[in-house]
């Protein structure tokens, strides 16, 4: 039996297969199930953080694609601003006209603010206004901020002649109106309007919101307004944007363009998508914090499981087992621990991502960046954290581990 | 050197063999031991508790190195091998049996004997029918399925006995292999080592009880980490 002994080339080599490592890193594991399963809690919490994190964030940024898409991002808002002097200057005469002429300009409208109250009837106080502006507006207006109608008609070319009003998805919930029926008429200014109909929110012009919407003619009639305009939609082809905003203020107000302020309606939600970005990163960070944790209380439990596990490390050493065994065993065991806890996080964040996405009518978008993180850092986390406990078994001398209890 | 023919060879050979351990004060747990052991002996250890019994047979058993002298295993210098291939010696030519048993708690007995097998060669195909094998023969086939848990102390010796047989070693140590265990329990576990023994396995066995040592073909007295007497020489 010992025949080949002497010769050292010939000495019988301790075997481990792969399968034989996992199956002994499951059981260790699988011996501990509470304490297992809670250690990978913690990465559980944290993957499922940063990858629900990523999934809202980048389903809420298709949603707001998909929005400046439908909304179009070639919506200019032409206004008067501060000129040089410090008086409050006016948009001249006609500047609608000259926008109109230049190529790549599709689509004009005009608004112009009229001062005075809105009211649901003539007995309100006055000083009760709810901030609720008068506008007059042509009748591209609906088109050129792509809006729609929660109920009723728009101003058309007969109507928009007489007092009647549209109004604002804002000014209709504070005039407490959540449909034309409800209310027929309303009291602008001294007159009564009826009301024919109400907008859904214009995500371009949130003013427009908060609007009862007049026609030209009837501002002219019962506000004496002079056709004086104060802000121009304008829509032009999208490869042309930039151009025809440059050369706006001077094709406006050729003596002084300094006066004229353009500016892009999207831009605005472009903001909004790199504010949403601060609290990503704000969760991200606590995401990262709950991974620490999580790897620190992985690492806890493994060095826990040598100290109690000393007696098993001193048997497999005396049934053969090389240091490296021991030591690949317990890093499996933290490998296998940290994974099954990614995994389990990365279907949390999933679940939470689509549940809320869902809940907010977005397209579900699962970052594919967000579950190679959570994959990445699980196995990094298991790498870490059980690298210690692994080479404090590996190096356990046997006689030690094998001292009766 | 002279190479031997392989029937001259003792099985076991210890020359001059110290072991201290460090530390204030250092414990000199072995000093100066020499003897040898032939193959296909049934040698028992006797000496009392903190005799250093245990640490002779960690050193026979290649899982601590002595501090001073020499232990070749059929000839075999190792103190030359390195720690991973000790764990291939250990792997193929040793088993071991230990007064607690160390059965792993969550395996059943058919599980523990295969442990036996695990890092050796054999193949994993057969391993299962290996172990069902051993266990029938220590008398267990009918707790195959049992967690440690279940089962008696002797039954659970037992079970630690078929896992030290189960890849066929030329050697099987047993520290204490009685200690924790009743008369009846003693005498099955007992005779199991004997019939191991007369089918040609070396055994090593280490006990504080006469009446257990008596059974061995050979006795060594054992006291303050010196052999008592020259009997194994």
């Amino acid at each position: 039996m010992f025949k080949n002994l002497r010769a050292k080339s010939n000495l019988p080599s301790s075997h481990l297969t792969l399968l034989d490592t996992l199956k002994v890193s499951v059981s260790g594991l699988r011996t501990r199930k509470l304490r297992s399963a809670l250690s990978a809690l913690g990465i559980t919490i944290g993957i499922a953080a940063v990858v629900g994190v990523l999934g809202l964030s980048a389903s809420g940024n298709a949603d707001l694609i998909r929005e400046l898409d439908s909304l179009g991002t070639n919506l200019l808002t032409i206004e008067a601003g501060q000129g040089f002097s410090a008086e409050e200057s006016n948009l001249p005469d006609g500047a609608a006209d000259m926008l109109g002429r230049i190529t790549p300009v599709y689509e004009v409208s005009t608004v112009a603010r009229i001062a005075g109250p809105v009211f649901r009837n003539n007995l309100i106080d006055d000083g009760r206004t709810k901030g609720i502006t008068i506008i007059a507006s042509d009748l591209n207006l609906l088109q050129a901020q792509r809006g729609t109608l929660h109920n009723g008609i728009f101003l058309n070319e007969i109507n928009s002649k007489y007092p009647v009003v549209v109004l604002g998805s804002v000014a209709a919930e504070r005039l407490g109106i959540q449909d034309t029926a409800d209310s027929k008429m309303l009291w602008i200014g001294e007159q009564w309007f009826s009301l024919v109909g109400i907008l859904n929110p214009l995500p371009l012009a949130a003013d427009l919101d908060r609007a009862a919407i007049i026609g030209y003619g009837a501002a002219e009639e019962y506000f004496g307004h002079d056709g004086q305009v104060d802000t121009i939609y304008v829509r032009a082809y999208p490869a042309h944007v930039e151009d025809v905003r440059s050369v706006m203020p001077a094709t406006v107000n050729p003596e002084n363009p300094e006066e004229v302020q353009v500016s892009r309606a999207s831009d605005v939600l472009e903001a909004r998508a790199v504010a949403n970005s601060t609290f990503t990163n704000l969760f991200m960070g606590l995401g990262a914090v709950a991974l620490l944790v999580g790897g620190i209380g992985i690492a806890n439990v493994m060095v826990i499981a040598v100290i109690e596990r000393r007696s098993e490390i001193g048997l497999r050493r005396a049934i053969g087992a090389t240091k490296l065994h021991i030591g690949v065993q317990f890093i499996t065991e933290s490998l296998i621990l940290a994974c099954v806890g990614g995994a389990m996080g990365i279907l949390v964040g999933i679940l939470v991502t689509a549940i809320y996405a869902s809940t907010q009518g977005w397209f579900i978008v699962i970052p594919q960046t967000a579950v190679f993180i959570g994959i990445g850092s699980s196995v990094l986390i298991g790498g870490i954290a059980g690298f210690y406990p692994a080479m404090r078994a590996a190096n356990m001398s046997p006689t030690e581990a094998l001292r009766s209890n | 050197m002279k190479e031997p023919s392989a029937n001259t060879i003792p099985a076991l050979e210890l020359i001059n063999v110290s072991k201290i351990y460090q530390g204030t004060p250092p414990v000199q747990a072995l000093s100066n031991i020499s003897m040898s052991v032939a193959a296909g002996e049934f040698v028992g250890i006797i000496g009392a508790s903190g005799s250093g019994k245990s640490t002779l047979l960690h050193v026979i058993g290649t899982l601590t190195r002595p501090t001073n002298g020499s232990v070749f295993i059929n000839g075999l210098e190792t103190s030359d091998l390195t720690d991973q291939e000790l764990s291939g010696v250990r792997s193929k030519y040793v088993g071991f049996i230990f007064q607690d048993f160390f059965l792993l708690p969550g395996f059943t007995a058919q599980e523990n004997v295969e442990n036996g097998l695990l890092y050796t060669d054999f193949p994993v195909s057969q391993r299962k029918e290996r172990a069902s094998e051993i266990l029938d023969r220590v008398g267990l086939s009918h707790r195959v399925n049992h967690l440690p848990n279940e089962m008696s102390g002797g039954e659970q010796q037992r079970v630690a006995v078929a896992r030290a047989l189960v890849h066929k070693p030329a050697f099987v140590l047993a520290d204490e292999p009685t200690g924790n265990l009743d008369s009846a329990n003693t005498t099955a576990v007992l005779e199991l080592l004997l019939g191991l023994n007369s089918d040609g396995t070396t055994v090593i066995m280490i006990t504080h009880d006469h009446e257990v040592a008596d059974k061995a073909s050979r006795k060594i007295s054992f006291k303050d980490g010196k052999i008592d007497d020259k009997l194994g020489l």
